[in-house]
Formats: C-alpha cells, structure tokens, sequence
C-alpha cells in the first residue's frame, strides 16, 4: 500500500516552531482560508473548486428512476465520492480506505442528512418515478482540506445544477429537453459549509484549512459545517487532542463568519456565472443566420 | 413537532425522568473469562458487551508501531437490536466511523507509549439500541479497558445531550428550548442530539459528534448539559469500578 511522504523531522520541527511563533509556513493566518477559486462548466452542474493546490470537480447528473419503496415521495439523492491516485499517489481506486470512508461520511451527514436539498420536489409521480439526483466528485489534487473543497464544490454545482422540466399527463410524462422549456434548478432549503480546524500544542493552537503537511503534523482536528443562518448541521470530532468547551464553541463562532464569506462568494460566482449565460443566450436568439 | 409529546407539561420525559436525569446505567466487569478485559454496560434499554485482548503481539505487521501501541476497535451491532432485524455488513459507512472515532478517542486516553509493538483489541457487541450508542460504546470500552488493566490517563466518558423546543401557547413568555439529557432512541429520532466524550469527566472534549439541525446558540447549552452527565457518569463508573476491585481482592482473600 502506498503511503503520503512523511514531512521530515526537520520539517516538523520548523512548522511547529514557526506555528508557536504565530506563523504560518505559507504566510496566512490562523483563522484564514487560502485563496478559493470557483468557476463553473459550460453546462449546468459543474462546478470546480481550487483551493490554494487542492482542486476537486464536482458533477450533478439527474435521472428519472423509480423511488425507493419505503419512500414514496422522496426522489433519490446520492453523493458519490471516490478518492483516485490523480489526487495524490498516495490514494488507490478501488479499495476503501479509512480516510474515504470518513470523507464521504462527513460530506454526506453535511449535506443529505441536514437536509440541503428538498428530495420531495424530485417526486415526478408518488412511488413511482422520481428523480434521481447523483454527484459525482473527483479529486483532482490533494494538498489538504478536502471536506472543506469538496463540501464547496457539491453546494456550488447544486446550485449551478438545472435538471429538465417535466410534464404529467395522466399516465404519460413528458420530459422536457433543455431547448424545449425553460430548465427548472433544484430546490435547495439552505446552503451547508464545512470548515475543519487542526489543533497543535497540546489544543493552544487552532488552524483553519490546514494544507497537507499541516494536516499531518496535527495533533487532533474538527469539522464544523454550519449555513449563514447560523445554523450547525453537523460537528464532527472524532477523538483525537482534548479540547477546552469553549475554545470549541469559540472555535464554531469564527466558523459561521467563515461560512457566512464562503457563501456569498459562491451567491456572486452564480450570479456573474448567470448573467454571462443570459447574454450568450440573448446572442445566440437575436441572430437571423439560418442553420444551413 | 413530533408524533410523541417528548416533554409532559409537568417537565417530565417520556421515560419519566426530569431534564437533567440520567437514564438506569448499570455495569459488570469481567463478564469474559477469554477476554483479557471485559464489560458488560446496561444504559436504559442500550446493552453492550465490550472485550479487550491486549496488549498482545499485532498480527498485521501494519499494525506494529515503534512508538505504543495500535488500537484496534471492532464494532458489531446484532442484527436483534433495532427495532428492525437488521443484518449490518461489515463495511457499513456508520460503523466503520463509529470505528475510527472510537479507536481515535482511546488512542489518546491509553497510555500507547508504554507497550510499543503491541496492539490492544477492542471488539464492542451491540445487543441492543435504545439511543446515546456511542456513548454507551465509549463508556463500556473504558469499563472493559480498566478490568484489562490497559493504563490510560482517565476514565473516558461519554454522554449525550438534545434540545427540545418549547411551545409556549398562549404567552410567549414561556417559549423557549430546553436542553435533555441522556437521549433515548424516540427522542434522538425527533429532537437534534449531541454526543460528547471527555477524558476524565472534565471540561476537556475529545469527542464531539452531532449529526442533526440545531442553532449555534443552542450548542452551548447542550454541550454543557452533556459534560454536566459525563461528570456524573464518571462517578458511577468509579463507583462500579471500586466495587468490582473489592469483590475481586475479597475473593482472593478467601
């Protein structure tokens, strides 16, 4: 099994002596996110989120299918991740591993369990054909916060995400293709934002979006995933360094003013993304040139 | 809200108890004899029995560590414990989390130092769910641990907490949201609930789990709720553990 390098002893100890010294090898402070870049596809439902190195892709595909039987007028919403060795080479396909297992756990307790998505509009006729909603994310490369990242990416392709009008007729259901009606997006209840802290010094120390080497350093970590209505939708420690209560709530209070920046960045990117659309729309009507 | 009424106008739980009131948590050790280490804990109606094997010689070379010893946790829940008979296969998402943070929170408490190359095997048995599962997993590997004679710095103790909301009918004076403690299965269903885990039963979290909606404000009072029980369950957990010592040297002594 391949296994992420190790930072050196003398990495170590030069990040840690420089963490005491309330600095960062890359320069930031604690309580900041590196530089976060969205940029969307030229469909709807791609979105691709870099931030700093990390970059991770994620995909909204829907499909008509047949609702589970034990809920009748839910559509099905699925998140799918898969840690490949494109991301680092440290990650194999096919095989499980324990630090897949939680990513994926934590990305959906964050956004299917808390309910970001009202599953009963995916409901085209009760108990028998409901939309099938899935995102795909693809890790592109791995220098750390990959929650944080693919958490971003799954809301903001969400939102980008418009799936084909339908119609029912008795019996029959017409799916509308794009060109035809004007497709309808998702609707999406609120808008969950991981943030995930690392701890260093015995709990003193408390960094947000750690990059790889950080993350390896750290002696304990926490994700917190909260919405800009101040909402928490899921806490996430999973043992590791005892950590004083209040510096935990502290903690999630600097957490909610990061969500808060995170999703009106993402609110402007759609908008300027929409306005772009329009006018490419707009263009593409108002010429009088016949197909030949 | 919900289908039950959680909370009676008189203050009283569905169970009976007050808000601040644990539920019955009774415990035997040493419930194993193959076990190095073992517990049997009774919190309600959740019932587990946890086993220890270790420190022994790891048998993945994976597992050999230089520094202290691996922790190694097993989890099964038995297809009789919900409310519906329910085969969970082993790769299942929820247990092999329940896992990970299991074996994360006891790397810290045990000492590892003081057995590199060895690994200590925690297998836990879930024979019956009523709610706060990881807690309850938590506090019975702590038992089966200290009847192990593994060395940790503390006791770990876990417990949880919800929040109920509080219609205020006519006056809005009385609306509010109170914090329960200790949820059972009804109410972790229908009311968000947080698991904390500490070691020693101080003010120091090591674990911290919530998985349902709740406001930041509400956080605070939970958490307080929660580590308010863990330091009344570390108590009961010493007193168990006393009990058993004296049993023991008084068999011995016979």
């Amino acid at each position: 099994m391949p296994r992420e390098l190790e930072p050196s002893t003398s990495e170590k100890t030069f990040v840690l002596e420089a963490l005491k010294q309330k600095l960062r090898i890359d320069g930031r402070d604690f309580e900041s996110f590196r530089g976060l870049e969205l940029s969307f596809g030229e469909d709807y439902g791609l979105a691709d989120v870099q931030l700093g190195k990390t970059r991770v892709l994620a995909r909204v595909s829907a499909e008509v299918a047949k609702p589970f039987s034990d809920r009748p007028f839910d559509g099905i919403f699925q998140i799918t991740t898969e840690l490949g060795p494109m991301a680092s080479p440290a990650f194999e396909t096919g095989r499980q591993t324990e630090q897949e297992v939680l990513l994926a756990r934590l990305i959906e307790k964050a956004i299917r369990r808390s309910g970001a998505i009202d599953t009963e509009s995916l409901c085209i006729v009760a108990g028998q054909k409901c939309w099938q909603v899935r995102v795909d994310v693809h890790f592109l490369h791995h220098d750390g916060g990959l929650v944080d990242a693919s958490c971003i990416a799954v809301v903001a392709a969400l939102q980008h995400f418009r799936r084909p009008d339908v119609s029912v007729e008795g019996e029959k259901i017409i799916i509308h293709t794009l060109t035809e009606r004007v497709p309808v997006p998702l609707s999406i209840l609120h808008v969950p934002i991981c943030v995930t802290y690392s701890f260093y010094h015995g709990g003193e120390i408390s960094l947000v979006d750690a990059t790889l080497q950080e993350e390896q350093l750290r002696d304990g970590d926490m994700t917190i995933t909260l919405n800009k209505f101040g909402e928490v939708c899921q806490i996430a420690k999973a043992g590791g360094l005892p950590i004083g209560a209040l510096a935990l709530l502290q903690c999630a209070r600097v957490a909610l003013v990061k969500v808060q920046e995170i999703t009106a960045f993402i609110q402007k990117r759609l908008e300027e993304d929409q306005t772009l659309r329009t006018r490419r729309d707009n263009l593409l009507e108002s010429t009088a040139e016949n197909p030949r | 809200m919900s289908r039950h009424e959680l909370l009676s106008p008189e203050g009283l739980r569905i169970d009976g108890r007050r808000w601040n009131e644990l539920r019955l948590f009774e415990a035997r050790l040493s419930t194993t004899t193959a076990a190095d280490g073992s517990s049997y804990v009774e919190w309600g109606n959740t019932k587990i029995i946890c086993t220890v094997a270790g420190p022994v010689e790891p048998k993945m070379g994976s597992n050999r560590s230089q520094d202290g010893a691996t922790v190694v946790v097993e989890v099964c829940f038995a297809a009789f414990s919900g409310n519906d008979r329910k085969k969970r296969a082993r790769g299942d998402k929820r247990v092999q989390e329940m896992q990970t943070a299991l074996q994360r929170t006891f790397s810290e408490a045990i000492l590892t130092q003081l057995h590199p190359r060895s690994e200590i095997l925690i297998t836990l048995h879930i024979l019956s769910q009523d709610g706060s599962v990881l807690a309850a997993c938590v506090n019975a590997c702590t038992l089966a641990l200290v009847d192990a004679g593994v060395p940790m710095s503390d006791y770990v103790v876990a417990c949880t907490a919800g929040s109920y909301f509080v219609r205020g009918g006519n006056n809005p004076e009385d609306e509010g949201e109170d914090p329960l403690l200790d949820m059972n299965n009804l109410e972790e269903a229908d009311l968000p609930s947080v698991t904390v885990g500490t070691i020693g039963g101080g003010e120091k979290i090591t674990l911290l789990q919530l998985e349902t909606k709740v406001r930041l404000e509400k956080l605070e009072g939970m958490m307080a709720v929660a580590l308010d029980g863990c330091g009344k369950l570390r108590e009961l957990m010493d007193e168990i553990v006393r009990a058993h010592g004296n049993e023991v040297v008084r068999r011995i002594a016979l």
